[in-house]
Parts: C-alpha cells; sequence; structure tokens
C-alpha cells in the first residue's frame, strides 16, 4: 500500500509541475492566479497523503486544514487586488 | 437557534481537535460561546431552510457533476478540441442571497460551467460548449434550489 | 475497503490528470477555469475521499470529512473570483478558436 501511496505521490508532484509552467508561462496575470490555485489544492492533497504514508494523519490534517483556509484568503486577496486595479499595471 | 449554533462549533471544535482532556473540551466551549456572543444574531437572509430538500439535494448535485465531469473530460482528451466557449445570459426567479449563493455554487462546481456576473434574478454563465449549458437553461438548478429555501418569502 | 480507496484515488487521480492536461491545451482563461474546476471538484475531492476511506470510520475519517468539505465550499469561491476579476478587467474569450 506504501508502494501505491509513493506511486500517487510522485505523479500529483509531477503534475504540480504542470501548474508550474502556466504559472511562468501565462499569457495574463489571470492564468498565473489560477496556476497558483490549481498548485495549492494539490497541496492540500499532498499533506494528508504524505500524512497517511507515515501514520500521522491527525497531525497533518491540521497543516492542510490550516493551508486551505490562507489559500482562500490569499486568493481573494489577490482577486480582489486585481479586480480594482485591472489586468496590467498603470 | 443562537444555543443550536454554539453546539454545531463545539462539534466543530471537537471534530477538529481531536483531544478530550477538559482544559481543551472547556477551551472549545467557551471559544463557542464567544463566537456565538460576538457575533449579530440571526442569519438575516434565510427564512426556511429544509433540511429534508439539503438531504436530497447533495446526492443530486454529486451525481450531476460525476456526469459532467466525464462530458468535459472527454471534451478535453479529444484531439480535435470540439469546445465552443462562450458566455449565457441566465435568467432566474431566484433572488434572495441564500438562493443566489447556493445556485451559484452549485454552477461553478460543475465542471464546464463557471459564474462570473451575479445580479438578483440574472447571472452571467461561462459554459464551454453548448451541451454543458443544456441542462442550466432548462432551469432544473433553479427548481433544486428554490426547493432548498421551500417558499421565497419577502423580505421587505 | 481498500479497493475501494484505491479506486477512489485511481479514479480522482484520472481527473487531476485530465485537469493538468486541459490547464496546457485549453486556450484562454476562462475554458482554463473549466479544467481547474475540474481538478478541484472532482479530482482533490476524490482523492481525499479515498485516503478518509482508507483510514477507516475514525475521527481522522471525520477530519478528513471536514478538509474535503472546506475544498468543496471554498474552491468555487475562489475560481469565481478570479474569473470575476478577469471579466472585469475587460479580458474576453478568444472567440475565433476551433468550434
Amino acid at each position: 500500500m506504501n508502494t501505491f501511496f509513493f506511486v500517487v505521490l510522485t505523479i500529483i508532484t509531477v503534475l504540480m509541475l504542470v501548474y508550474f509552467y502556466r504559472v511562468v508561462r501565462g499569457p495574463s496575470v489571470f492564468d498565473r492566479v489560477l496556476g497558483l490555485n490549481g498548485i495549492s489544492t494539490k497541496a492540500i492533497v499532498l499533506l494528508v497523503l504524505i500524512g497517511t504514508m507515515f501514520e500521522r494523519v491527525d497531525m497533518f490534517i491540521d497543516i492542510s486544514t490550516g493551508y486551505a483556509l490562507l489559500n482562500l484568503v490569499g486568493a481573494l486577496a489577490i482577486a480582489k487586488f486585481l479586480e480594482e486595479r485591472g489586468a496590467s499595471p498603470k | 437557534m443562537r444555543i443550536f449554533a454554539a453546539f454545531a462549533l463545539f462539534i466543530l471544535w471537537l471534530i477538529l481537535s481531536a483531544s478530550y482532556n477538559l482544559l481543551h473540551m472547556a477551551t472549545g466551549a467557551v471559544v463557542a460561546s464567544m463566537i456565538v456572543w460576538l457575533s449579530p444574531a440571526g442569519a438575516p437572509h434565510v427564512r426556511r431552510f429544509s433540511w429534508l430538500a439539503a438531504l436530497m439535494y447533495v446526492p443530486w448535485l454529486i451525481s450531476r457533476i460525476l456526469k459532467s465531469g466525464f462530458h468535459v473530460s472527454r471534451l478535453i482528451l479529444d484531439p480535435a478540441l470540439p469546445i465552443a466557449p462562450g458566455f449565457v445570459q441566465h435568467k432566474t426567479k431566484l433572488s434572495s442571497d441564500g438562493e443566489l449563493v447556493v445556485l451559484g455554487n452549485s454552477i461553478t462546481l460543475t465542471p464546464g460551467t463557471i459564474t462570473v456576473e451575479v445580479a438578483p434574478g440574472e447571472l452571467l454563465v461561462h459554459g464551454l460548449d453548448a451541451a454543458s449549458c443544456e441542462e442550466l437553461k432548462s432551469g432544473v438548478f433553479d427548481d433544486r434550489v428554490g426547493r432548498l429555501f421551500s417558499v421565497k418569502e419577502d423580505k421587505k | 475497503m481498500t479497493w475501494l480507496a484505491i479506486f477512489l484515488i485511481v479514479l480522482g487521480l484520472f481527473f487531476l490528470v485530465v485537469g493538468s492536461i486541459g490547464m496546457l491545451r485549453l486556450p484562454d482563461v476562462f475554458s482554463r477555469a473549466h479544467a481547474l474546476s475540474l481538478t478541484d471538484s472532482l479530482g482533490a475531492v476524490l482523492v481525499l475521499a479515498g485516503l478518509a476511506v482508507y483510514e477507516g470510520f475514525t475521527m481522522n475519517f471525520l477530519r478528513i470529512f471536514v478538509v474535503l468539505l472546506l475544498v468543496y465550499l471554498l474552491n468555487p469561491v475562489i475560481s469565481h473570483a478570479t474569473i470575476r476579476a478577469a471579466y472585469r478587467s475587460g479580458l474576453r474569450p478568444t472567440e475565433e478558436e476551433k468550434k
């Protein structure tokens, strides 16, 4: 079972690289924000997965809950800021 | 009602903190009652909420999400990429805040449709292709969400 | 129980992969948000559900369930906020893509 989890972990990490490509290359700033959201969603899953592998889910759950909430606040703040400012700096 | 809210918060605390000695539970009880005491009374725009309809709504929504999820995956994996993105103006008879929140969240949660702008009685939805918007246009979402909050009451 | 968990995780992984491919292939921000909602509302949630089932019906099941609920409730809010910001700052979808 641990091997299976390790494979899943590797695949998700590779997928995060795809989103990272979108963050670096993304034509508009909103593409970058979307890429960051994808990365943080995967990070939440990744944390729970690592916890399951090490059999310390109780500890990692707290971290991933905090990560989810911080992700919400950060993403909303960025979206609000970009909405006020527009896509390109004036 | 407020006692119920405090109790729900306390349950959430118990689930999240998962340690059951006297100190932790007492802290949880104090924090939960403090939050309820400090926050303004009552939920302003939700007058009636049918728990039975909510129980029916969740499995329906999940089946919808799975169905359109497979549809969108087929679109993306198709080598020709047969998408036709476009905006749809969606008129709805729902207008209170609670209904609009649930409706907009459900639309965004379903792959293939995303809520862009929300106004009472009107939503701007971006759809990935015509088939994704088909269901929205038929008005099933509005009926289901309307049933959640039973009858519309005028709050003025 | 383990097999159900493996099934859920593999299904979720499928959606995660498809969402990433969509992120690469789709032409503009608005369409890419659809790929993101695919990974969020199906991929991540199914993997989390699989992990919760693997954990068995203990306290940790409930706690993973709370994280799952958070992801479910908050991700639509995030993608709606981002897309609304994109729309309001004047971005429009490219119409002359392949139909």
